[in-house]
This record gives C-alpha cells, structure tokens and sequence, in this order.
C-alpha cells in the first residue's frame, strides 16, 4: 500500500498550465471576445473610425506575430492592449497633430447626438496618455501595475498620473456642463 | 475611514457612461481574415528571412563583378586601346603590308582566359538575378 503525500493534490494543481500555440479556433474565440473592447479603446484615442480599424488589425498582426499560448487569457488581452497603446502613440508621434483629431461619430439618433459629440469632444480635449489612462482604469479595470507597464511608465506614478487625469476630465466636465449631476438636472 | 472619493466616483459614472455609447456602425473585420492575412504576413517575413543570406551573395558578388572588371580593365587599359585602335583601317591596311602587330601580341592568352571567364561569371550573375526574379 502506498501513502498518499498530503501534498500531492497540491502539486498537481500548481502544475504548469503547457503552453500551446493558439490555432485559428481559439483566436477567434478570443477575438471575439476581446476585438469590440479593442476597437472602442483605439476609437476614443484617435476619434477616427479608420484608424481605430487599421490601428486594431495591426494590433492583432502584432499579436499573431508573436506566437501567443493559450495558457492565460488575461495576460494576453493586457497584451494586446499594451500593443494598441504603443500604436496609438506611435500614430501620435506619426501625424504630431493629435489634438486636432475630431471626434468621428455618426451617431444614429439625433436626439443622443449632442451629448455623444460633447462626450468625444472632452475626451479629445485629454492628452493621449491621460485617455489611455482613465480608460484603462475606469473601463478595462486594469490595475496600476497593467496600466504602467501599457503606457511605459513607473507604476508608482499612475496613481498620481490617474488622479492628475481624473481632475483634468472632471473639470471639462463641469466647464462643459457635462458632469453626470448637472446633465440629469 | 473609507476610500470614496467624490471626483473618482464622477469620473467613473461618466467614463462608464462614455464606455456605452455605440460608436461603432460597421461590423469588425472577419476574424479568419485576419487569421489568414497574419499567416500570410508571417510567411512572407519568413521567406524574405531566409533568403536574406542569398541576397547578400548576390550583392557581393555583383560588387566582386564589378571590381574585378574595373581591375582588368585598368591593369591592361593601355594594350587593350592599343589593340582596339588595331582593327582601325589604316591598321589594318598596314598589318596587311607586313607591319608587325605588337599592340595584339603584348596581350597574353592569360589575359584573355581571364577576359572569357569574367564574363562568364557576369552571364551567369545576370541568368541567376533574372531568374531569381522571376
């Protein structure tokens, strides 16, 4: 007879996941799941609908590229969206025109238009890396040590980046008359 | 002693907010699309990867062509002028009178082995780049 060791169940689930590369079922799985995040994130970066399309198909080539493994899903999301935030910087850098980048919406319903529109607005009134962060944060609920290692800073400075972001945005608001309390008067 | 804080809640309310609008009014490209292009893509890499070495072959060795004409046409420019300037008629005329050819016999047969084989290698560089292209 032989003796169980108590910490045999334990070694086994601490087994290393094997890493296999992702075939064509399993990206589309995850495409599925992760591309209409992706793609609102480029969007109210760049506020241009092509470039939001032509910056995601890239941001997934970059992936594909790069021999992902199906071991943990949630790195890899935080992967491609670090992927896309060097993207939508080098686009920055690329045009040295950012902030003069009108928001590209066509929205469907003329009575949300207005708003929508003055949404865009004071989301492109942000620098582009006060954008990457408060969506980051307040959207993908990244953590600050995601967020840090996406936007290429410290993450001890992204608590402060945050709330430097979060002030910035809270006072277009309140300027633009678009802070939740006054639009619902 | 709690976290709240008013200006992150007003933020996040409006963030949340912002996040729902539908701004999107084309479907997203077709995942096997992009499958199929990011494998195109990457065999594509991969071939201009492994044929890398080649190119810089073939670029060596149209430098190595090149100088080696220039050297032999440089180390003998002066028999060789001589020897074009022997097929001019008066030449001609005069190598028929018996005058003796010394700018044709200062060419050794050295010369012009090496002459025939640069040019066969030029043929076969020139064969092997158009090929290669095609």
């Amino acid at each position: 007879m032989t003796l169980q060791t108590p910490f045999a169940f334990t070694a086994t689930a601490f087994q290393r996941t094997p890493k296999r590369p992702m075939d064509e079922a399993k990206f589309e799985a995850f495409y599925r799941k992760t591309a209409g995040r992706l793609w609102s994130y480029i969007f109210r970066m760049t506020g241009n609908a092509a470039t939001a399309d032509d910056l995601m198909q890239k941001t997934f080539f970059r992936f594909l590229r790069s021999n992902p493994t199906i071991a943990d899903e949630d790195h890899l999301r935080h992967y491609v969206f670090k992927t896309a935030t060097n993207l939508v910087f080098d686009h920055f850098r690329e045009v040295k025109r950012h902030r003069e980048l009108a928001p590209d919406v066509e929205p469907n319903a003329p009575a949300t238009m207005e708003m929508r529109h003055d949404m865009m607005r004071v989301f492109a009134e942000l620098k582009p890396q006060e954008r990457a962060l408060l969506w980051l944060a307040h959207v993908e609920g990244s953590s600050h040590e995601e967020i840090a290692d996406a936007i290429g800073v410290k993450a001890r400075s992204v608590r402060v980046m945050l709330f430097r972001a979060r002030k910035r945005l809270a006072g277009l608001m309140t300027r633009r008359g678009l802070a939740p309390e006054t639009r619902h008067v | 002693m709690s976290d709240f804080d008013p200006m992150e809640a007003e933020v996040d309310a409006w963030m949340q907010q912002f996040a729902r609008i539908e701004v999107r009014h084309r479907p997203l490209p077709d995942a096997n699309t992009l499958w199929i292009k990011a494998k195109l893509m990457q065999s594509t890499a991969a071939m201009e990867r492994a044929s890398l070495p080649i190119t810089r072959v073939q670029i060596a060795a149209y430098v190595v062509v090149a100088g080696s004409w220039a050297a032999l046409l440089t180390w003998k420019w002066n028999a060789l002028s001589a020897w074009f300037n022997s097929f001019s008629p008066a030449r001609i005329v005069l190598a028929g009178a018996g005058a003796s050819a010394s700018a044709a016999t200062s060419l050794s047969l050295t010369f012009f082995m090496m002459l025939i084989a640069l040019a066969s290698v030029t043929v076969m560089l020139a064969f092997h780049t158009i090929l290669a292209e095609e």
